[in-house]
C-alpha cells in the first residue's frame, strides 16, 4: 500500500487512491501562515533537512567518510521528514487529467527548481514549467519573489491541454504536497534541473513512485529508442541483442513518459500492486 | 552504495560573486548542475521581492558538490575568478 493511500486514501473515492480524494485539495490550504522561520521548497533538502533533520551536508559527509550506515540512517530520516512537510508522487498523464478535474483554482507559474539550479526566470505562460493548484494559490500575492513571473490561472480544459503538451516535450508530471495530505502543485520535471527527479534518483529521498509500471510488448516494440530519450529515472534503455526497449521495473516511477510517446503503443502502464513483487517498491 | 571518496571542495568568493542570478554564467554551463543560486537568507527579507541586480540579494553555492567532475569550466567562465575548487 502507498504510503499516502493508506493514511490520506478514502474508498469512496477513485480505490483509495489519496489524490483522488478531493477533500486533499481542500481544507486548511488557505490558511495564512506565518512568514516561515525555517528554509522551505529548495532549502528544505539542500540545508539542514527539514524541521532541524539531517539534509544534503550531512550526507555528503556520511559519503565522504564511507559510513554507510550513517549515510543510510540520514537518508532514511531526510526521508521521511520530506512527507510531513512536501514530497512528491509521480504521477502519469491519465492520472494527471484526473487530478485536474477535481482542484480548483489551477494557476500556472514559474519553476522555483529552475530558478535554483540553472537560474532560469520563467515570466510567462510560454516558458511556466509549474502549476499551483487548489485554494492555496489565492494568496499567491503575498510571496513576490515566489511568484515574480506572474500567475496565470486557467480553466481545466487549459490546465489539461498545457499538461499534455509539456507530456509531449518530455517532462516527467509529479504532484506536490504542500504538508500531508494538501496538495498544491503539479510540477513539469526532468533531471538534474528539478530537486525532486534529482533526490529520488540520486539518493532516492523524497519522491514517491506511482501507482503504476510501465511494460514493453516486445511483439509491438520495434527498438526505434524514443522511449530511452523520455525516461528521467534511467530505467530504460534499449538491450542490444534483441533490438528491443528493456525496462528495469525497480527502477521504473510509472510516469508512463513511455508509453505516451511510443509511436507504435508498445509500452503500456500496469497497475503496481498486480505485480507482488513491485508492489511495496515506492521509493 | 556508496565508497569513501574526497569530494571537492568548491568555494566561492561572495565579495567577488556580488549578482549570480543575473550573470548565472557557472549556474548554466556546469554539467553536472553542481550549483545553485537563492535568494539571500536573511528572515525578515524573505517575503520581500529580490531585484537580481542588487549586490548581495542573491547567493550562489555549490550543494552538489558530490556530482562536481572538476572540469573546471566554471572557474574559466567565471568573469569575476570567484570559484576555487580544492581537489583532495
Amino acid at each position: 500500500m502507498c504510503y499516502l493511500c493508506d493514511e490520506y486514501g478514502d474508498p469512496e473515492y477513485g480505490n483509495g487512491i489519496w489524490y483522488l480524494n478531493p477533500t486533499n485539495y481542500a481544507r486548511n490550504m488557505y490558511k495564512l501562515r506565518e512568514p516561515s522561520k525555517g528554509l522551505s521548497g529548495a532549502g528544505l533538502f539542500l540545508e539542514g533537512g527539514v524541521h532541524g533533520g539531517p539534509g544534503l551536508p550531512e550526507l555528503l559527509e556520511a559519503q565522504e567518510k564511507g559510513d554507510r550506515q550513517e549515510y543510510d540512517r540520514i537518508r532514511q530520516t531526510m526521508h521521511n521528514n520530506t512527507f510531513t512537510g512536501g514530497g512528491s508522487q509521480v504521477l502519469p498523464l491519465k492520472d494527471a487529467d484526473k487530478v485536474l478535474e477535481l482542484c480548483s483554482p489551477i494557476g500556472l507559474i514559474g519553476c522555483i527548481c529552475r530558478k535554483a539550479v540553472r537560474a532560469i526566470d520563467e515570466r510567462n505562460e510560454e516558458e511556466y514549467t509549474c502549476m499551483g493548484m487548489g485554494v492555496g494559490m489565492l494568496k499567491w500575492e503575498r510571496w513576490p519573489e515566489r511568484y515574480k513571473g506572474g500567475v496565470k490561472f486557467v480553466n481545466i480544459d487549459e490546465a489539461k491541454e498545457w499538461n499534455h503538451k509539456m507530456d509531449k516535450r518530455g517532462f516527467c508530471h509529479l504532484l506536490m504536497l504542500f504538508g500531508a495530505p494538501y496538495i498544491g502543485g503539479f510540477c513539469q520535471c526532468d533531471y538534474p534541473d528539478c530537486l525532486a527527479i534529482r533526490s529520488a534518483v540520486d539518493f532516492g529521498v523524497g519522491l514517491l513512485k506511482s501507482h503504476y509500471v510501465a511494460e514493453v510488448d516486445y511483439d509491438k516494440c520495434n527498438g526505434c529508442g524514443v522511449c530511452v530519450q523520455r525516461c528521467q529515472f534511467g530505467a530504460l534503455k534499449l538491450e542490444l541483442t534483441s533490438e528491443k526497449a528493456n525496462i528495469d521495473q525497480f527502477k521504473c516511477y510509472g510516469c508512463g513518459l513511455c508509453e505516451t510517446g511510443c509511436p507504435r503503443g508498445a509500452i503500456k502502464l500496469v497497475e503496481r500492486k498486480s505485480l507482488p513483487a513491485l508492489a511495496e517498491v515506492w521509493t | 552504495m556508496i565508497t569513501a571518496r574526497k569530494l571537492p571542495k568548491i568555494t566561492i568568493d561572495l565579495e567577488k560573486c556580488t549578482v549570480p542570478f543575473l550573470c548565472k554564467k557557472c549556474l548554466q554551463i556546469c554539467p553536472t548542475a553542481v550549483f545553485h543560486v537563492e535568494r539571500v537568507k536573511a528572515k525578515e527579507e524573505r517575503l520581500k521581492e529580490m531585484d537580481p541586480r542588487v549586490d548581495g540579494n542573491y547567493v550562489l553555492f555549490a550543494p552538489r558538490r558530490d556530482k562536481c567532475i572538476v572540469c573546471n569550466k566554471c572557474i574559466e567562465v567565471c568573469p569575476v575568478d570567484a570559484i576555487k575548487i580544492e581537489v583532495a
